[in-house]
Formats: C-alpha cells, sequence, structure tokens
C-alpha cells in the first residue's frame, strides 16, 4: 500500500515537473535551450570583461567561470521563480489533498534538469581548455543532493513568505543579484583576502559552487571541512524552510 | 454502513485583520509599536458535527455566508477546521468554487491529464481518459487549445466532466449545478445520479429544492455557521424556508418596512418590498384578459419596480393548481443575466404558446429575490388566478392537471385457457 503510494507520488512529480516544462516553454521553438541560453550569454559576457577589458590572469577562464556558473545558475533560478509557487499554482494549492510542498520540489527539480542539460557543454568546454575528467566527479551527485536540500529549504521560505507578504519576491530579487557578486564565481575566491574568506566559508552556495569548480575543472576533491559546513547549513535551512511552510501550510490555502 | 465523512465539533474562523499589514514595512511597524493590528476574526462554523455514509447522499441548503462554500473546502482537505476533526475515507473529488479549477495557460487536455494524476492515475492512464472527459464536456474541437480562450460555459463543462469522469469515491459539489445551460445540467445530473446508483457518495450545495430533492436522501440546513437541522428533503427545505421568512421579516424591519406579509383579497404577499411586483396580469392569445381554453396561447405580464436602487434580482414565475400542486416553475437567479439592463421599473413578459393544462383553477405565483436568494423582495402566492376552461365539452372520467392526449389501442393475446386446452 504504502509502495504504491510512493509509486503515485512519483508519478505526480514527474508529471508536475514535465508540466513545469510545458508551462515554461510553450510556444517557444527553442525549447529547452532557453535553460541554456542565459548561462551562456552570461557567460560570454564575463569572459569578455575579465579576459579582455579587466584581465583577471586565470588560466582557462571559460571552463573556471562555467564550472561555477552552472551550480548558480540552479540555485538562482529556482530562489527567482520561488516566491510565486503557491501562488501561480492555484489550481494546484486548492485541489483536495494536495500537499502544495511537491510544487517546491518540482521547481528545484525542473530547475536541474536544466543544469543537467548544461552538464555536457561544461565537460566539453573543461576538456578544451584542457581539464581532465577524474574519479572525482562521482561525487558530484552528493554535491548537488546538498544543494537540493539548500534550493528547497529557501525556496520553501520565500514561497510561504511571499503569499503573506508580496515584497518577499522583490527582496530575493536584489539579494539574489548582489549575491551573485559576492559569490566566487567569476573570480578566485581566494583572492579576496583573509577577512573575506569567511563570507565565503559561511555562505553554503559559495563553498557548493567552489566546490563544484573544484570537481570538474580542477579534477579534485573540495576541501571537506567548508563542505561539511555548508552541509550542515544546508540541512538546517531545508529543515527551517519545512517547518515553517508546515506551520502555514493551512493560512497559505486560506490566503489564496 | 460505513461512514466515511465524520465531522466532529468542527469551528473554522478566518483571521481578518482590519488593518491588515500588507507588506514587511507594516508588519514591522506594527511589530514595533506593540500592537499586531486589531485582529478580527470571522466565525464561518461553529460546531458543526454530522455523519454520511458510503452512497449516501446529502444536500447543504443554508442562506449566503452560512458557511456552506467552507464547510465543502473542509470536506475535500483543502484548509483545516479551527477546532473539531474530519475524518474522511475514500478519494473526494470536488467542484469548488470556479476559479482557478485549471490552469489558464495550458490546454484543456494537459490540466485534465492532470486532474487524473493528481486523482490516482499514472500519467498514460490519464492521457487514455481525455478523449471521454473532452467528450462529455463537448469540447473535442477545441481540447488542445489554452483553457484561457474558453467561454465561461466551456469552462465549467470541462470542470464538470474532470470532477466526474475520474471515478470519485466522494463527490463534493458546490452550487455550480446552478450554472451552465439546462441541457448539459441535466446530462450531469444524470451522470451524478449513475455515479450515486453505482456507490459513490455525494454531497452537494445549491440554491435550488427541486435539485436538492431530486439528488438528496437526506439534507443539512445551515444558518449562520450552525447546523439548524437535518432532515428528509422535503422537512428540511420547509425548515430553510421558514428561516428565510424569519429573515425576511428581520430585514424589511431592520430597514423600516411596514407589515411585511399582508392579505391581499386573495392569496398571500410577503417580502421586504425593495423590489415590488406591483401587477401580474395573465393574458390569453386574443391579449384580454379571461379565462383560457386548455391548449391556447398565454402571456403573463408583471410590473416591477425598484423601491431601492439596486442592481439585479432573481425571480421565480410558476402556476400552481387551487390546491397548491405545483404544476410548473422557473427561478432565473439574474433578471440582468436574462434581460439585460432593468431600469427603475418595467414589465416582464413570459409567453407560453399552449397551456396543456386541464380545465381548472389555477394560479399564476411570482416572486422576486435578491440575486442570491437570501430572502424575499416580494412574493404573490396564490394572489392571480388563472381559470382554464374546456374546448370540448365534456371529456368524461379525467382528472389531474395536465392535458395529454393520449391515443388508445389494443392488441389483445389468445385466451390462455384455448391454447393450453389441447395440451
Amino acid at each position: 500500500m504504502t509502495g504504491a503510494l510512493a509509486l503515485h507520488r512519483a508519478e505526480v512529480v514527474r508529471h508536475l515537473v514535465r508540466r513545469d516544462f510545458r508551462l515554461r516553454y510553450h510556444d517557444s521553438t527553442l525549447g529547452l535551450a532557453w535553460s541554456l541560453l542565459l548561462p551562456l550569454t552570461q557567460l560570454a559576457v564575463l569572459v569578455f570583461l575579465f579576459q579582455r577589458v579587466v584581465p583577471l590572469g586565470i588560466d582557462g577562464y571559460p571552463a573556471f567561470v562555467f564550472s561555477a556558473l552552472l551550480p548558480w545558475t540552479w540555485f538562482s533560478a529556482c530562489l527567482a521563480g520561488a516566491g510565486t509557487l503557491f501562488l501561480g499554482n492555484r489550481d494546484l494549492v486548492r485541489r483536495p489533498d494536495f500537499d502544495p510542498f511537491v510544487i517546491v520540489v518540482v521547481s528545484t527539480l525542473s530547475n536541474l534538469l536544466g543544469y543537467l542539460v548544461g552538464v555536457p557543454i561544461l565537460l566539453a568546454v573543461c576538456a578544451a581548455y584542457g581539464a581532465a575528467l577524474t574519479p572525482a566527479l562521482l561525487a558530484l551527485p552528493g554535491l548537488l543532493l546538498i544543494e537540493g536540500a539548500l534550493i528547497l529549504g529557501l525556496s520553501l521560505v520565500v514561497a510561504t513568505l511571499n503569499v503573506f507578504y508580496r515584497d518577499v519576491q522583490h527582496i530575493v530579487g536584489v539579494a539574489l543579484t548582489l549575491l551573485f557578486y559576492l559569490t566566487p564565481v567569476f573570480y578566485r575566491g581566494a583572492e579576496a583576502g583573509e577577512r573575506a574568506q569567511i563570507l565565503f566559508t559561511l555562505s553554503p552556495i559559495a563553498v557548493l559552487v567552489q566546490a563544484h569548480r573544484a570537481i570538474v575543472f580542477r579534477g579534485e576533491l573540495p576541501g571537506a571541512g567548508a563542505l561539511a559546513v555548508a552541509s550542515l547549513t544546508s540541512l538546517l535551512v531545508c529543515g527551517f524552510g519545512y517547518a515553517l511552510y508546515r506551520r502555514q501550510r493551512h493560512d497559505i490555502v486560506d490566503a489564496i | 454502513m460505513a461512514v466515511v465523512i465524520a465531522v466532529e465539533g468542527v469551528t473554522k474562523r478566518f483571521r481578518v485583520r482590519s488593518n491588515r499589514p500588507r507588506t514587511l514595512r507594516e508588519s514591522a511597524s506594527q511589530w514595533l509599536s506593540g500592537r499586531l493590528g486589531d485582529i478580527d476574526t470571522v466565525t464561518a462554523l461553529e460546531d458543526v458535527s454530522f455523519t454520511v455514509e458510503r452512497g449516501e447522499s446529502l444536500g447543504i441548503v443554508g442562506h449566503n455566508g452560512a458557511g456552506k462554500s467552507t464547510l465543502l473546502r473542509l470536506l475535500c482537505g483543502v484548509g483545516l477546521p479551527t477546532m473539531g476533526r474530519i475524518n474522511r475515507s475514500g478519494h473526494v473529488s470536488g467542484l469548488l468554487e470556479l476559479g482557478g479549477a485549471f490552469h489558464l495557460d495550458l490546454s484543456g487536455r494537459d490540466n485534465v491529464v492532470t486532474a487524473g494524476v493528481l486523482s490516482g492515475l499514472t500519467e498514460r492512464e490519464a492521457r487514455a481518459r481525455v478523449g471521454a472527459v473532452a467528450a462529455f464536456a463537448e469540447l473535442d474541437d477545441v481540447i488542445d487549445h489554452p483553457v484561457r480562450t474558453y467561454s465561461s460555459g466551456m469552462y465549467l463543462r470541462l470542470a464538470f466532466s474532470v470532477a466526474l469522469q475520474f471515478e470519485p469515491e466522494i463527490l463534493v459539489i458546490d452550487e455550480v449545478l446552478a450554472v451552465g445551460d439546462s441541457r448539459f445540467q441535466e446530462k450531469c445530473l444524470e451522470h451524478v445520479r449513475r455515479l450515486r446508483a453505482a456507490g459513490s457518495t455525494l454531497v452537494v450545495a445549491s440554491h435550488i429544492p427541486e435539485q436538492i430533492k431530486s439528488l438528496c436522501d437526506e439534507v443539512l440546513v445551515l444558518e449562520d455557521g450552525r447546523v439548524a437541522a437535518r432532515d428528509e428533503p422535503e422537512r428540511a427545505l420547509e425548515h430553510y424556508f421558514e428561516l428565510m421568512n424569519a429573515r425576511t421579516a428581520r430585514r424589511a424591519k431592520a430597514i423600516g418596512g411596514q407589515a411585511t406579509t399582508s392579505e391581499p383579497s386573495e392569496g398571500t404577499r410577503s417580502g421586504t418590498q425593495e423590489v415590488t411586483v406591483d401587477a401580474v396580469r395573465v393574458t390569453a392569445g386574443d391579449g384580454r384578459e379571461r379565462a383560457v381554453r386548455g391548449g391556447e396561447a398565454v402571456t403573463i405580464e408583471l410590473d416591477y419596480r425598484f423601491a431601492q436602487p439596486l442592481p439585479d434580482f432573481g425571480l421565480s414565475l410558476g402556476v400552481y393548481s387551487a390546491a397548491h400542486v405545483k404544476c410548473w416553475e422557473v427561478m432565473l437567479p439574474s433578471a440582468v443575466a436574462r434581460f439585460g439592463p432593468l431600469g427603475d421599473h418595467g414589465t416582464i413578459r413570459c409567453t407560453m404558446p399552449g397551456l396543456p393544462l386541464l380545465p381548472g383553477r389555477y394560479y399564476v405565483n411570482v416572486g422576486v429575490y435578491p440575486p442570491d436568494c437570501d430572502f424575499v423582495y416580494d412574493y404573490h402566492w396564490q394572489m392571480h388566478p388563472l381559470t382554464v376552461v374546456s374546448v370540448t365539452e365534456g371529456v368524461a372520467g379525467v382528472s389531474g392537471v395536465v392535458a395529454l392526449e393520449p391515443a388508445w389501442s389494443l392488441t389483445a393475446a389468445a385466451q390462455a385457457g384455448r391454447r393450453t386446452g389441447d395440451g
């Protein structure tokens, strides 16, 4: 019985991910390619800026940037859309016996697909700049799991609060723009000096994108210490987000 | 019989903050100044308890704001009661408020598949059912268009089809049977009856007594969020109408009207008189007010007048026998929707090409109501006689109200005794 239930849950998630894709890319010829276009243009601009205009002197710069930009894009795309997850899916939220939590899971997974589509391109770019595929890549799924927990937790907070305070989605928009510059995506974290290291250790997304770069671009395992802190923070955020959502769940339904 | 829905002491309050913070800034400043807004709670349901057994059909009636919709939502598991418990076993399919049943940017097909998957099917199974759902909704040719492009009637048909086609164990319907064209309505009612026969449990809220009577075994009367009565339909509806009359009287008093129930020369008249029916004329085919012959065309005219500036009214028009048997009645929930702008007074005309009634004395009963039918503006009961006389003299042995024109014949069987006699 519980097996059948779990199987059906998976079916619901699968269907809703597909529905999410259809909603996002219906009537567009490029479809899924759009989810790559943003990070690729961003990559082009960053490469132009920091290889030509203000050279940072980093070897294999395009691969260096892209190997951190891809996990960042997963994170920021999820959070940018988190505000309207409950408000924009009224038909699901008000369906009998439907747990709106599923919508947040679906958003996280559906953006993960955008990431996965980018992985072959990332590997190709890395190979073009002389990075070798190493067994360190096997750690990637674990890394994605941690990032997924972080995204899920933050998305739950944003989606829940935005039902009651519409400012939240605007605050998130601004915060994401600022956070992009405060996260070592297009520069080396180490170059920011001793003091800033605390920031890059405490911000789980900074740790995660750097770990991602270490695995894919440099082919080595990331430092365990910072990653352990980031994992713990991510799990706490996830737990907090879920608890907040649980507490507000029925008020959400009433408010929508 | 197994209980499938058990509602125990359910109370539902909504927080309505009169100065509810809409933004974080307001919220923060309220919090800092130590007053968290004046929280008004609105009690939608108060200590409601009842059970529904498998295969039973429960109707819910009550005035606007009595808590019907809130109750149905809670039955569907949309929201939690503030106090009390609701236990439900079985998959539920709900037709709650009309808005928001579908995602407008997706096609009808995609929405149907989503609904199917959420009601327990696999995506493949749900896809296989789309054809049947579209056919029932009569939307085969537009099922791949986005729901955004549907008219409200099409939207409603799709919502109904979806709710009915995925074989719910418990079907919860809120009021929506009142909308849509009558042919589709009848088709839905037919399907609901079939589901019932197949053992589904039904909970339905409706303003239309006839629907409640034809669908339900028992009726729950809600009044101001409490259960006022639970009874078999006839008696429950009587109770409901008594409550409605009491409300009319209270309201008439509140708006400073005079005695609400007057005794005209014939019949009774009641209501708040915010909208009045000043005259009713029943004329025969030649435009004269006289006795009509059975089968002859009849026109009923009624003059209405707005005593208060109101936007709309509901209208009922019925023909009853002198012995209070309802021969026919129609309810129009919105005169504006039916006729367009109403002015401050006017005449509504209803022409019937032929009146298939047997000779006798009948009455035209008319009523005007607010659109939600919470109380009565003006109701004329057995005030306007309609006399039907016979065309052909002396058809012996006929009784009843409807003039049917039977054709008789006989097919006689061979006498049983004679055939078996030689065996």
